[in-house]
């Protein structure tokens, strides 16, 4: 391959396999149960050995041939304003929600508008998944009342999509995580064209 | 050739240093890449290092800058190189004190303190400990127990030496490790082992009896590690320091340190060596062994070992002389030793033991080297000097030029110091040699660059200048200070011309002149003592002259500022009575001993005696009671007594006495321990039996007082109003509710106890409960001025002291019992007299002066004439009567 050929394939993001993913929502609602799923049988921690996060914790995984790096953030009060220093660099958001907490609900809103407002989220086209989690408890919230109850249709810049899912079984993480790397190898190419339309111009 | 030249040039310019030219801003701009992905992990191992660079240079970071720094490096998690992680966990240690929001990297650090990747563990709990506060160590807690009885000893140690620095913001969680802490003491590992005794001893130090138990249990099992049987070493020789020579208890204590004498580790002979020689208790049998292996090293190929033998050596000298000669032949060897540290200490410690006849030969070879040798060591030998000085006046000249001369050379502050100490205690000591020094310290201060230095030297010369053959040529010496840029020496020399004006009448008229002058100075502090002092010289009256020049008054500074602020918020129709303001008491010399060598941090072995921190004994209480509201309406606290024990020690129940004097009350301040773990003790207070005249105004129990804790009761008497039934013997015993209770939880079993009682000593109280010791420079001038004065009463009388047979005995007795300072020196009798007269002074509560004058007479016993002048009959009378 010539280098500019090289060039070409890098900006096409054909040989870029890592991305970022920031994983954020309230305080037990299943961030570190879910990203502990994904991990291969080695790192996988006993489900009953999940304490909650304190600060932040970096987790690795495969998924689709995309190797993934989640920042899996404590969703306490007191973490929730230092979310916004890992927004910048990251390539995809997961937003996990206990569907079967309304109480909270109000609070998951608040926090998601705040984060939508965010100057580092706000201008780009970041995919973001959520994940209306714990749909096996009994007072579950069915994903599209949570949809409603987050407004999550006037999200107008950014594709999203939301999944039920139970963390503890896995059902509905699979099909949910498919979407985000669907969209973040779109987001990658698409950034990634522009900036080579811009190479070629030159 | 030539690339070698530029090679050393580089190294001259300092341009081997690759991170000579950084500079925080393009660096922190750098640091920035840490938001990359993917993490380049050179790249930002090299930012990282630049980073850690800047900081140990001392570059001072703002919080907002760390912050983003730090933020930005926490992104590094993301990368598996194993270098650039464990720079990251450097960067977090440092970065700890400054950025915000650190706690962020709580769980990152677990997952590593907990992981696999061994190389991560060590260091990620030393970083998590750095960025933990007291909120948050709860939810580490259950880590840190697991890594202390980690089978990975980097593991274990680095959680056990965390723990230790934890115990500082958080020292009862930390308690709670006791147990993982004693498992870790079993460790095979040598680190691991003394990390962990460190931990443990740290965690029981507050409570004696735990020490003693630990220290019993850890004695009998043989420590593999010598670091472990070190620290152990110096945890027995402070408990045996501690409980003094209380019985036989503690032999098996000194048999341990004595047995480690035999150990095959040099670091612990050595240590149990020390140990051994700087024990009050030790006895010249016990002595032999311990110097025999201080000699032995002294001959040791390794310098290490000869400097610690030689060292420890000159530390006993004094003490222990006749030991310490012992081993002469050795330290003659080491005068030639090429490490001048090892010959300085050699020498010196010659010179503490050596004979009158070795001082010239001696000092000729020290002046060989002495500008070879730190200032440290320097100190050492200036202190040799002053010992010799004061075992052999007659040499003061040879000394004193020694000394003159080593003021002139260079040399930093503390060594100055010491030799102008060392000049002024000769001084006192020794009055032939009074001119000789003044006169080197006059020449000393004509070039000295440390201003608190030489305004120490124009006080003493105001104070010693005036008495001297001829006063008037210091003056010269004083006023050429005037003409100088810093006003603190120029107000210091105002100030001693003062004194001069006031002792000297032939003086006087020169020092108005001078004084005149210093009134036109740009410095206010100089022109106000200008202005005062030639007003007060102006009047012609001995008497102010004596208040208000020569003696000034020795108040508290502290108490004042307090009590003049409350009489501006009350009401101030009445003037300010300075009398309510307690007298600060000259520190006894034992005193300063004691605080000169107290160590608050970890154990560290006793070296030479740090600077003493004058703080008066009341002004530590007056914190203490403050929080006692009943105590408020008293007024100003007068003076507080020593301790006094009322039980005996190892009993059931532990009371200590102090007594705190007001002006119209006494207040009794019991210190109460429980020692039975199956006892708590409720409504705990001790009812005294007053002697005739008092009355008891309040009692203050203690509510509650569980195993093994202190509580505090108090009492509040109102003084006799006939002063001399104010001293007497007051009956005491113990009374409290007793609860049994479950020794492990301290839970008491039933809701009902039982009222008990427990009968203490008697408690005596004595004319020095009464009287705060007041220091005069210028005793005779005040006694003549006493004479003169109409407003003080004298009393005399003339008994025997038959209980003691020496005149020091009685000067100490007196002295005690009275609670007068001693003037002048004159605590200090001659070699060989038999004739000698004591000089007192001192303040009664209520303000009352006291001067007192005691002849004594050395014949079978030893026989007073005590001779008493108050500003008021009945307090001259108390002490006249007292005595008896
Ligand atoms: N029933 C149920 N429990 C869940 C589910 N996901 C997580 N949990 C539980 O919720 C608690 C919090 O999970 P965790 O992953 O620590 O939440 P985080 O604070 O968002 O990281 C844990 O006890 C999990 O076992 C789920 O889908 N269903
Ligand atoms: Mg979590």
């Amino acid at each position: 391959m010539g280098s500019s050929l090289k060039k070409l394939a890098f900006f096409l993001g054909i040989k870029r396999k890592e991305v970022n993913v920031l994983v954020i929502g309230l305080n037990n609602s299943g961030k570190t149960t879910v990203i502990n799923h994904f991990k291969n049988d080695e790192e996988k921690v006993e489900k009953t050995e999940i304490v909650p996060t304190v600060g932040f914790s970096v987790e690795k995984f495969q998924n689709q041939n995309l190797a993934f790096t989640a920042f899996d953030m404590s969703g306490h009060g007191r973490y929730r304003d230092l979310w916004e220093h890992y927004y910048k660099d990251c390539h995809g958001i997961i937003f996990v929600v206990d569907s079967s907490d309304r109480l909270r609900l109000v609070v998951v809103k608040d926090e998601l508008d705040l984060l939508l407002q965010h100057p580092d989220v706000s201008k780009r086209r970041i995919p973001i998944l959520f994940f209306s989690n714990k749909m096996d408890c009994k007072e579950a919230l069915s994903s599209v009342k949570i949809a409603a109850a987050l407004g999550l249709d006037k999200i107008m810049d950014k594709p999203w999509h939301i999944s039920a899912s139970n963390a503890l079984s896995g059902e509905g993480l699979q099909e949910g995580v498919e979407w985000l790397t669907q969209q973040i190898r779109e987001y990658i190419t698409n950034k990634n064209l522009k900036k080579f339309y811009r190479f070629i111009e030159i | 050739m030539s690339s070698f030249k530029r090679e050393k040039k580089e190294e001259e310019d300092g341009g081997g240093n690759p991170f000579q030219n950084i500079e925080k801003t393009t660096v922190l701009q750098e640091a920035r890449t840490f938001n990359e992905t993917p993490v380049n992990p050179r790249k930002c191992t090299h930012i990282l290092t630049k980073i850690l660079y800047l900081l140990n240079q001392g570059e001072q970071f703002g919080s907002t800058e760390a912050t983003e720094a730090f933020f930005a490096m926490t992104k590094l998690f993301q990368s598996k190189d194993v270098i650039l992680r464990r720079m990251v966990y450097l960067g977090i240690k440092e970065l700890s004190s400054i950025a915000d929001d650190v706690i962020i990297v709580t769980s990152s650090l677990t997952k590593d303190m907990t992981g696999k990747e061994d190389l991560y563990r060590a260091a990620a709990i030393r970083a998590l400990c750095s960025i933990t506060d007291s909120t948050m160590l709860q939810a580490i807690e259950r880590y840190m127990k697991q890594a202390i009885v980690d089978r990975n000893s980097a593991v274990s140690s680095a959680a056990l030496v965390s723990s230790l620095h934890m115990t500082k913001i958080a020292g009862d969680v930390v308690k709670r490790w006791v147990n993982e802490a004693q498992e870790a003491v079993n460790s095979d590992n040598i680190m691991v082992q003394y990390h962990a005794l460190g931990v443990l001893y740290h965690i029981r130090k507050s409570d004696r009896l735990a020490v003693t138990k630990l220290v019993a249990k850890l004695t009998r099992m043989s420590l593999k590690s010598p670091y472990a049987v070190c620290m152990l070493i110096r945890i027995t020789a402070k408990l045996l320091e501690e409980e003094g020579d209380s019985g036989n208890s503690n032999n098996h204590l000194f048999e341990f340190i004595d047995s480690c004498l035999r150990h095959k580790s040099e670091m612990v002979t050595y240590e149990a060596a020390h140990a051994i020689v700087n024990l009050k208790r030790t006895s010249s049998r016990e002595l032999a062994p311990a110097i025999s292996i201080l000699q032995l090293f002294c001959s040791s190929p390794k310098p290490t070992l000869r400097f610690a033998a030689v060292r420890t050596l000159n530390q006993v000298a004094i003490s222990h002389p006749a030991a310490v000669t012992a081993c002469n032949i050795d330290l003659e060897n080491l005068i030639s030793d090429s490490n001048r540290s090892i010959a300085t200490l050699a020498i010196t410690t010659l010179l503490k033991t050596g004979g009158e006849s070795s001082v010239e030969r001696l000092m000729k070879q020290i002046s060989m080297f002495v500008s070879e040798i730190s200032d440290e060591f320097k100190v050492v030998v200036v202190q040799a000097i002053r010992a010799l000085a004061l075992k052999f006046p007659r040499k003061h000249s040879v000394l004193m030029n020694f000394l003159s001369a080593m003021l002139r050379e260079e040399g930093g502050f503390d060594y100055k110091a010491s030799i102008a100490d060392t000049i002024i205690t000769i001084i006192e000591d020794n009055p032939d040699a009074k001119e000789t020094g003044l006169a080197h310290l006059c020449e000393f201060i004509e070039d000295c660059e440390h201003t608190s230095l030489a305004v120490r030297i124009l006080h003493l010369l105001g104070k010693e200048g005036p008495r001297t053959k001829q006063p008037s040529r210091y003056i010269r010496f004083i006023y050429n200070r005037v003409l100088l840029e810093d006003p603190r020496f120029r107000a210091g020399a105002v100030s001693a011309m003062a004194q001069f004006g006031a002792t000297c009448p032939d003086l006087l008229e020169n020092i108005q002149v001078l004084l005149t002058r210093c009134q036109m100075d740009p410095d206010d502090e100089v022109r106000d003592r200008a202005t005062y002092y030639s007003n007060i010289l102006s009047r012609q009256d001995k008497s102010l002259y004596n208040n208000y020049i020569i003696e000034p008054m020795k108040i508290s500074i502290s108490a004042l500022e307090r009590s003049l602020q409350e009489y501006i918020q009350g009401d101030t129709e009445q003037a300010f009575d300075i009398k309510s303001i307690p007298v600060v008491s000259p520190l006894a010399a034992e005193e300063i001993q004691t605080i000169a060598q107290k160590t608050d941090g970890m154990l560290s072995s006793t070296g030479p005696a740090s600077k003493p921190v004058q703080a008066s004994r009341e002004e530590n209480y007056i914190k203490e009671l403050s929080n006692v509201p009943e105590l408020q309406q008293l007024g100003p606290l007068f003076k507080s007594s020593d301790v006094v024990e009322l039980t005996e020690s190892e009993t059931e129940f532990v009371v200590r006495c102090i007594k705190h004097s007001y002006t119209k009350h006494l207040v009794l301040q019991f210190n109460c321990t429980n020692t039975l773990s199956d006892l708590l003790l409720e409504n705990v207070r001790v009812q005294v039996d007053p002697s005739e005249g008092y009355n008891i105004v309040k009692e203050i129990p203690c509510p509650k007082l569980p195993y093994n804790e202190t509580g505090t009761s108090y009492i509040i008497l109102e003084f006799p109003s006939d002063l001399s039934q104010s001293v007497g013997t007051f009956g005491a015993v113990l009374k409290f509710i007793a609860k049994d209770c479950d020794p492990t939880t301290g839970i008491p079993d039933t809701d009902e106890g039982y009222g008990d009682e427990y009968i203490l000593e008697d408690l005596e109280v004595t004319p020095s409960d009464q009287i705060q010791r007041v220091s005069k420079v210028n005793w005779s001038a005040a006694w003549d001025e006493a004479t003169e004065a109409n407003n003080y009463s004298m009393m005399n009388i003339v008994f025997s002291l038959s209980s003691v047979s020496t005149l020091e005995e009685a000067i100490k007795n007196v002295v005690q019992y009275l609670g007068l300072q001693a003037a002048e020196h004159s605590d200090k009798v001659p070699e060989g007299k038999t004739v000698h007269t004591l000089l007192l002074a001192g303040v009664f509560r209520g303000g009352a002066d006291i001067l007192a004058q005691a002849k004594l007479v050395l014949a079978d016993t030893v026989t007073m004439e005590l001779t008493v002048k108050a500003t008021e009959e009945s307090v001259a009378e108390l002490i006249v009567f007292a005595i008896e």
